[in-house]
């Protein structure tokens, strides 16, 4: 759980940094950038789709 | 501005779309930056290049963020902030007593992260500049030092130090409360006398010790501050 959680921020932390610098014109928006976004919240979508098999089979 | 006047911010990661976009913020903001995906390489850059500034992931392969912290402050006082997904009481626990200078929890807002490198560099250099001159006569719980006489008294018997162990607690009680990782004692205290290592520090320490406090192994005035080394507090 502890390590989930982990990943979930790291994933987060991509996704809100990238999205935020693109937004205040810092970040150029880049097909690559927009990918590494996307990649971010499919990482999260996976996550949040493990904790949730997990908890259901817990008793 | 020049390259040369540019501060410097090291930036160990092993996440590599996250310390590319903190390098494109600071590099934004007039800072030159270097990046490091692993601990071992991380704390070689840092020791070997002296950056003004670090910005670490306490999650690293190879070296983890807390022991490249540790090693580096062996030898240097560079100010580092960390960086950590595992925002638990004990990561900010283990960061604040390890001596790191600020601390941000991801996820984060980059431009935070550069307000905060910006703010650690000023408060770290006005620090510097705000070192007191040292009182001719200071007074610390039992403890007199006559900076004039050179001479220490304890509970009003006078004490004989050697040099060192003189020089030692002079830095110390002149900066009460502030903690000194071994590096920045050896900085303030060799000088004239040539060469003073780690161990033999921790040997002038212990024979202090034994000269000014009631308990030596007990000592309530020059106490050791774990993971980063010591400092003198008024009373115990």
């Amino acid at each position: 759980m502890n390590s989930t959680i982990h990943d979930l921020r790291n994933q987060l932390a991509i996704a809100i940094a990238n999205i935020e610098g693109i937004l205040d014109g810092t970040l150029a928006p880049t097909e690559v950038r927009l990918q590494t976004v996307h990649h971010a919240l499919l990482a999260i979508e996976e996550l949040l789709g493990e904790s949730r098999a997990r908890e259901e089979i817990k008793p | 501005m020049t390259e040369g006047t540019k501060d410097r911010v090291l930036v160990i990661d092993d996440e590599p779309a996250i310390a590319e976009v903190l390098s494109e913020y600071l590099t934004a903001e007039g800072f030159l930056v270097e990046r490091a995906s692993d601990g071992a390489v991380g704390l070689k850059l840092a020791i070997d290049n002296r950056p003004d500034i670090l910005i670490l992931d306490l999650n690293l392969p190879t070296l983890s963020g807390v022991e490249v912290f540790r090693q580096l402050r062996e030898q240097s006082d560079v100010p580092v902030i960390m960086l950590t997904s595992r925002v638990n009481e004990v990561d900010r626990v283990v960061g604040l007593e390890l001596g790191a200078d600020d601390y941000v929890g991801k996820p984060f807002s980059p431009r935070e992260v550069v307000a905060r490198v910006k703010n650690v560099l000023r408060r770290y250099r006005r620090q510097g500049e705000r070192e007191p001159a040292p009182a001719e006569a200071q007074r610390v719980g039992d403890i007199e030092i006559d900076r004039l006489g050179h001479e220490v008294r304890v509970r009003g018997n006078r004490v004989n130090l050697t040099p060192m162990e003189y020089r030692i607690l002079d830095v110390l009680a002149n900066n009460l409360g502030r903690s000194f990782s071994r590096a920045q004692l050896l900085d303030r205290i060799s000088g004239e006398g040539g060469d003073v290592f780690d161990r033999t520090l921790d040997r002038h320490i212990a024979n202090l010790r034994h000269k000014i406090e009631v308990d030596s192994s007990h000592p309530k005035h020059i106490v050791t501050v774990f993971g980063v080394g010591y400092k003198m507090v008024g009373e115990g």
